[in-house]
């Protein structure tokens, strides 16, 4: 088993003449809480969707938890332990809570339909088991007492965290968050950000987070990878990135960074 | 007149129930593809009309075999329902599936590629039945037992009878209502004011009740026969077992996720092809038992059969909402009620210049008006939310 669970090598995607990831190389490794950062285009949801499979890699390889994924189905690798929240929010809507939680327990349900429709007994155990275990995470994301509403009526900021609790209902060894800040209030950041800590130190799962709140970033993760027009620039500690020059332009233009000193 | 009218309103609502179980059995099929792939599958008339055909072949074969008719219904039901289903299964892998695959994003090619279908279907059971019987004309056999007649109690006639009338008061009040207030310049119809209208329509129903209490309450010599009792229970246990499926087994949610939104369904393990391959199976299944309900019914079946009630239960669809499975079961009984409605009582409100015969353009006027004035059905309340 290597150090890695997710080895993402050179890895590039155009569209037409755009290219959106130019040649990436990323390494995570096993429990870390890893960031990718950089403006706005700069290609980092277009990555997640090349890890997720959704996008196919012109070129490059992507191995994940030691095995060649590249060009697998979304639906293949997401069984394999790979989970993801979007960044416009993607729930069932009309489907409960507990519903969304129970779409990723699917995988891990062991009944025929041959059973579900002869009712055996052991339909009824997997179906009370999928139930409570969507529920204990339901819990785990505060969230137990709306597990009936449809996920459409809930909150924004409970929204977040059902899709949260949704990825989590996969059992993954990687969870991606896309944006999970984003249009968060202070006080729900700051939960967030121990949510996530805690989902890393409880679950053992590795996280990958694309974010722009740079609190959120420099507070929690370990490494920071940063994406610019579709290229990795830098990446290491959140200490090396805050004060590297060439971040600060990427933000905000060539020539930034000597005004900033 | 009127006396007629009401005496003859518990047979008509009966037979419109009976068929309208059929109708909701074909709708569904055609809403639970449309909702997982956006597809209307116009060969889902000639699924249909493979199980009516299969079942015409189960019974004939099996006749002198299995002398029990009930268990030979039970036969033609599974044999009919599982031919259609592993058409319908065949016809998603050799037409859709391709042209998934390489990408189509023209709605216009599947739709086209679904009208093929159906004429191969149509012709290719021809040719079958031609080789095998030199005809293709097949007749379902008639039982004793399935054509014994009952007599219900007469209550149950006036109890129909007067909620039909109650229903019928209200719809008309509420539409003039409506009109009246769009008149005036204002929309809808308050809560307050919908129910006084409910209350106004049934003071005028027992009012009719009381005038013409001969007739309401007189002997109605409501009947039904056997077979029809069967296609009451059938259609509505598999309803019953659909609506459980859909809401309560991991396959219905997994297939509810997948018609939301299939990219996010399967980055959580799901396949959506595995997915849309069962809800072919199971539409597929639906449409072939009611195939066979519609033969045990209407006794004829050919390659031909399933154009019109193809057609018809597609109307109920629409008029339930497309891709709302609920809106489909109710479309069909809908749909089959204004049907036997319209057939009946057309003769006698032209004075015999239109007769039964004209049923079919109420229900394809009642398409036409639905497309035009509410294209997302009675159900189908918001856009763009399926299953």
């Amino acid at each position: 088993m290597s150090e890695a669970i997710l080895e993402v090598n050179e890895v590039t995607k155009t569209f037409g003449g755009l290219v959106a990831v130019n040649q990436v190389t990323m390494h995570v490794e096993r429990r870390r809480i890893f960031a990718v950062i950089g403006p706005n285009g700069a290609g980092k949801t277009t990555f997640f969707n090349l890890v997720t499979g959704i996008y196919k890699p012109d070129t490059g390889s992507i191995v994940f938890d030691g095995e060649a994924i590249t060009g697998r189905d979304p639906a293949v690798i997401a069984a394999k332990g790979m989970a993801r929240t979007f960044q416009n929010i993607r729930l069932f809507g009309s489907m409960s809570a507990l519903e969304n939680v129970m779409v990723a327990r699917h995988v891990h349900t062991k009944t025929s339909y041959a059973d579900a429709l002869l009712h055996t007994p052991r339909y009824h155990r997997e179906e009370q088991r999928a139930r409570d275990r969507a529920m204990e995470l339901l819990a785990y994301m505060q969230l137990d007492h709306r597990a009936q509403e449809l996920a459409k009526n809930l909150p924004y900021g409970e929204q977040r965290r059902l899709e949260i609790a949704r990825a989590l209902a996969l059992e993954p060894k990687l969870l991606l968050l896309d944006e999970p800040a984003a249009g968060m209030n202070p006080q729900e950041t700051e939960d967030l950000q121990r949510r996530i800590v805690g989902i890393r130190d409880d679950l053992g799962i590795t996280i990958v987070l694309i974010e722009h709140d740079m609190k959120l970033v420099m507070s929690i993760s370990e490494r920071i990878a940063v994406l610019d027009y579709g290229k990795k620039i830098l990446e290491g500690t959140p200490e090396e990135v805050q004060n590297d020059p060439r971040v600060i332009e990427a933000y905000l233009g060539p020539g930034a960074a000597e005004g900033v000193q | 007149m009127l006396e007629v009218l009401i005496q003859l309103l518990p047979s008509v609502l009966l037979e419109g129930l009976i068929l309208g179980f059929v109708y909701a059995m074909i709708a569904l099929g055609y809403t639970m593809v449309y909702g997982v792939l956006e597809l209307i599958n116009f060969a889902h008339s000639e699924i249909f009309m493979s199980g009516a055909v299969a079942g015409a072949e189960t019974f004939i074969l099996l006749k002198a075999a299995v002398p029990n008719p009930f268990i030979l219904l039970a036969l033609a039901i599974l044999i009919g329902g599982a031919v259609a289903a592993i058409v319908a299964i065949l016809v998603e892998r050799l037409a859709y599936r391709p042209l998934r695959r390489r990408g189509t994003t023209n709605r216009l090619v599947p739709l086209i590629t679904a009208i093929g279908a159906s004429f191969f279907l149509q012709d290719l059971v021809r040719l079958i039945e031609g080789l095998w019987h030199n005809a293709f004309y097949r007749r379902y056999p008639s039982f004793e037992v399935f054509e014994a007649t009952y007599t219900l109690p007469n209550l149950l006639g006036s109890v129909i009878i007067l909620l039909t009338l109650w229903i019928v008061f209200w719809v008309l009040a509420y539409f003039a209502y409506w009109i009246y207030r769009a008149a005036t310049g204002t929309k809808g119809v308050s809560r307050r004011a919908s129910r006084g209208l409910w209350i106004a329509s049934l003071v005028l129903t027992l009012l009719v009740a009381v005038i013409d209490r001969g007739t309401v309450f007189g002997d109605l010599g409501l009947t039904i026969q056997m077979k029809s009792i069967l296609v009451v229970v059938i259609s509505f246990a598999m309803l019953y077992g659909l609506n459980w499926l859909v809401h309560k087994t991991k396959l219905g949610i997994a297939i509810r996720a997948v018609a939301q939104d299939a990219q996010t369904a399967s980055l959580m393990g799901i396949d959506p092809d595995v997915i849309i391959t069962y809800t072919f199976l199971i539409g597929g299944f639906l449409g072939g038992v009611a195939g066979v309900l519609f033969g045990l019914l209407y006794t004829l079946v050919h390659p031909y059969v399933g154009f019109i009630p193809g057609i018809k239960a597609f109307t109920a669809a629409v008029l339930g909402g497309i891709g709302n499975i609920t809106g489909a079961a109710l479309g069909g009984l809908v749909l089959g009620m204004l049907e036997m409605l319209g057939g009946t009582y057309l003769t006698f409100l032209t004075n015999g210049a239109m007769g039964t015969e004209y049923k079919d353009i109420l229900a394809f006027a009642i398409l036409i008006f639905i497309l035009l004035f509410r294209p997302q059905g009675i159900m189908g309340e918001q856009v763009g939310e399926k299953v």
